[in-house]
């Protein structure tokens, strides 16, 4: 029981600790803390906002690329503004972004030097205690104490697995540790207490490159940056091991990365079922958002194992058929962000000669971004009466050597047992 | 001197045809003229066409509502008849020949007539249309992803053959109704027939298109096929319903083809959003069996795509 109590005891004190802690920074740092919000320029009303940090004497403010990525697409619609805390607007000028790390540099004018936030030089310990700094759905700035838990595993792009809550319009605002060194950037919640972080390593990169002067416009680090990450996913892709696992009696390849995920379904249970059907779906589970519908960067494979259990050869195919003719790609991008998809169509037959497929490959190009492509492919046995084996994926925004490439290693991949 | 009268139609379809060897010919309502017409706005003795030794004359017997040459407001009365003159009187028309007024050269028989009258033939017309219907049947099973009872089938079946029936059935009623043969058996069993080639032509286009791949340069003449077979549909209905000249046939069968296909293609057009996300491939699948063409190889296949990439790109160029 006195064990109990003291235990107690020492909880509230932490607890207590904490708080005064959040306190403190709060009261430290409200002037280098900012309500970032894009006003819509017809309206005059604000159609985003997000929270920001200064990261410079000069006037320097850090967001998310999310926050203010309306303006970015279409600076002629838009402008961005900053609200501090004394209820301060003033304009801010969109500088630098990072698309990949959903990161941006905004500067305001300042008359003097300011107080602002200085980033860490090292990573947080698991466990550590941090303080995430935002504003919530408009309601005012707030600190949120949690803890840091490290990297998360599955993912391509470094993200800091934060638990506590971040909610939407702290987008952008700092985390800081009990030095109040920034050590990530909020950037997106999974629900209940389970927050994702930029490293502040990302942040220190974009100031450095902003440092060096180079003069590309916004849309040009974008493009560089698309393509960039694009050559960096489909290489680590290609030089993995492509491991090759059963499906019915099809033999598919699973992409040995962690941030590649599969799921599985079947109608096993389904015994009045025409066809029998096994479907496995693999994923890379994060995208990079431009703006609006148009999401880029996103991986998937989905495979289908079919086979005609009451039914003739003839009507088996002619479902099957309706079936394939419905194909739709994952990116809703729209007429201004991309092109109409181009199919070619073949029949083709791997080096292994197992399998022989009907090959359909369809491609747009990104109207903004030179070189970039999505691409949707779709391979459909036609050597066996009873049995069908559907291999598809997507890809979006990749370049067109490494669609290439990818389509290649995959297609000689996929094969009857 | 023998001269022949044809009551015409407003239309000038022939109604009637008299051959008179007299100097004098009386028409009109009365029941004692050579030539009685029933329309009430002709008189009982309305005119008289009389040889003068001669020629023949136009003689008004001072009818009320009077006679006229051709559908014009030329008074016919003391005008010289020559052959082929057509006269006005009520709301009625006479046209008058002489013996020797040429007719047009004999049409020869067309070597499918034969054909043609086959297709009306019991047992073939009930073949056509019985296969007609169990291929339409069929279609119902197989694209039905569930299992389907034989009711399930049969009564879509037959309600779209009753429905493809109305066609031939309407042109032999248009027929009836302009004067000509009905011979609404003979357009029932040619419908089927082409119907029937329809359903062929589909199975064609499929095996090419599972057949070929993307480079194939030819797959844009596939619809050619059903456009052919519509024309001569068309064309065949025209021949075996209505008397008309070649050329007036071939021009209805164009327009009616152009009708059916372009209406399509407009409604196609209308239909077709500004913008599409959805890929449009070739999604044509048949059994292994079908199945002739050799395969390509990846490399070939990606080797292809250079000129999709070079496509796509253009498009985006295109668009800025």
């Amino acid at each position: 029981m006195k064990g109990l109590i003291s235990l107690l005891l020492v909880l509230v004190c932490n607890i207590s600790v904490a708080v005064e802690q959040a306190e403190t920074i709060f009261k430290q740092h409200a002037p280098s803390l900012y309500q970032i919000r894009l006003i819509d320029k017809a309206s005059g009303e604000k159609s985003s906002i997000g929270s920001g940090f200064q990261i410079s004497s000069d006037g320097l403010i850090a967001t998310n690329y999310h926050v203010i990525s309306s303006y970015a697409r279409h600076p002629e619609k838009y402008r961005i503004e900053f609200l501090d805390h004394q209820g301060k607007k003033a304009h801010l000028e969109l500088k630098s972004i990072d698309v990949i790390n959903d990161l941006a540099l905004v500067k305001r004018d300042v008359e003097q030097e300011m107080p602002f936030f200085t980033i860490a030089n090292s990573v947080p310990t698991k466990g550590e205690e941090l303080y995430s700094l935002g504003n919530p759905h408009d309601l005012g700035m707030i600190v949120v104490p949690g803890t840091y838990n490290g990297l998360k595993k599955e993912s391509f792009n470094d993200r800091i697995h934060f638990t506590g809550s971040v909610n939407s319009g702290m987008s952008g605002g700092p985390v800081v540790n009990k030095n109040s060194d920034v050590v990530g950037i909020n950037v997106a919640t999974s629900g209940n207490q389970i927050g994702f972080l930029v490293p502040h390593d990302k942040l220190l990169a974009l100031v450095k490159v902003y440092n060096e002067q180079n003069n590309l416009t916004i849309d040009q680090q974008m493009e560089q940056q698309l393509n960039q990450y694009q050559k960096n996913l489909i290489g680590t892709l290609l030089k993995s091991n492509w491991p090759l696992r059963k499906l019915g009696e099809g033999m598919i390849p699973m992409i040995d990365v962690p941030f590649i995920r599969c799921w599985g379904e079947s109608n096993a249970d389904k015994s009045d079922a025409l066809v029998m059907l096994a479907v496995a779906n693999c994923s890379l589970e994060e995208n990079t958002y431009i703006s609006g519908n148009f999401f880029t960067g996103a991986l998937e494979m989905e495979f289908r194992y079919m086979q005609a259990k009451k039914l003739s050869d003839v009507k088996f195919y002619q479902l099957f058929q309706r079936q394939i003719a419905r194909v739709m790609p994952g990116n809703k991008a729209g007429k201004d962000d991309v092109t109409e998809f181009q199919c070619q169509h073949d029949i083709v037959m791997p080096e292994n000669q197992l399998i022989n497929n009907k090959a359909i490959l369809c491609t747009r190009a990104y109207k903004d971004f030179n070189d970039l492509y999505d691409v949707l492919y779709l391979g459909i046995s036609i050597d066996r009466d009873d049995q069908a084996f559907i291999s598809h994926f997507t890809l979006a925004g990749v370049a067109q050597n490494s669609a290439q490439a990818f389509t290649s290693k995959f297609m000689e991949s996929v094969s009857w047992k | 001197m023998e001269i022949i009268i044809e009551e015409i139609s407003r239309g000038h379809k022939l109604l009637g045809r008299h051959k008179f060897a007299k100097q004098s010919i009386n028409v009109g309502r009365g029941y004692h003229s050579d030539i009685i017409l029933s329309d009430p706005h002709v008189c009982a003795e309305h005119l008289s066409i009389e040889f003068d030794g001669d020629n023949w004359l136009i003689a008004d017997q001072d009818s009320i509502n009077g006679c006229f040459l051709d559908d014009g407001n030329k008074p016919a009365n003391g005008h010289i008849v020559r052959s082929g003159d057509v006269i006005t009187l009520g709301k009625s028309q006479i046209r008058v020949v002489f013996p020797h007024h040429p007719v047009e050269t004999s049409i020869t028989l067309s070597p499918f007539e034969n054909l043609i009258n086959l297709t009306k033939h019991p047992v073939a017309l009930f073949v056509n249309i019985a296969l007609f219907a169990i291929i339409t049947g069929w279609m119902f099973f197989l694209n039905n992803p569930k299992e389907v009872t034989f009711t399930q089938l049969f009564v879509p079946s037959i309600g779209l053959t009753l429905m493809f029936a109305i066609w031939p059935a309407s042109v032999a009623l248009i027929s009836h109704l302009t004067k000509h043969d009905a011979r609404i058996f003979t357009q029932l069993g040619l419908c089927f027939v082409f119907y029937n080639l329809t359903w062929f032509s589909d199975f064609i286009e499929a095996l090419v298109k599972f057949n070929t791949s993307s480079q194939f340069p030819l797959t844009a003449l596939l619809a050619l096929l059903p456009i052919s077979i519509a024309f001569c549909l068309f064309w065949l209905n025209c021949y075996v319903g209505f008397h008309m000249s070649g050329k007036r046939r071939t021009v209805v069968a164009v327009c009616l083809t152009t009708l059916l296909f372009g209406g399509s293609f407009l409604i196609e057009m209308s239909k077709k959003p500004d913008f599409s996300i959805r890929p449009h491939f070739n999604s044509t699948l048949l059994t292994p069996s079908f199945m002739f063409a050799k395969s390509s190889s990846v490399d070939e296949f990606i080797e292809n795509s250079n000129e999709l990439f070079s496509k796509a790109k253009k498009a985006a160029k295109e668009d800025e």
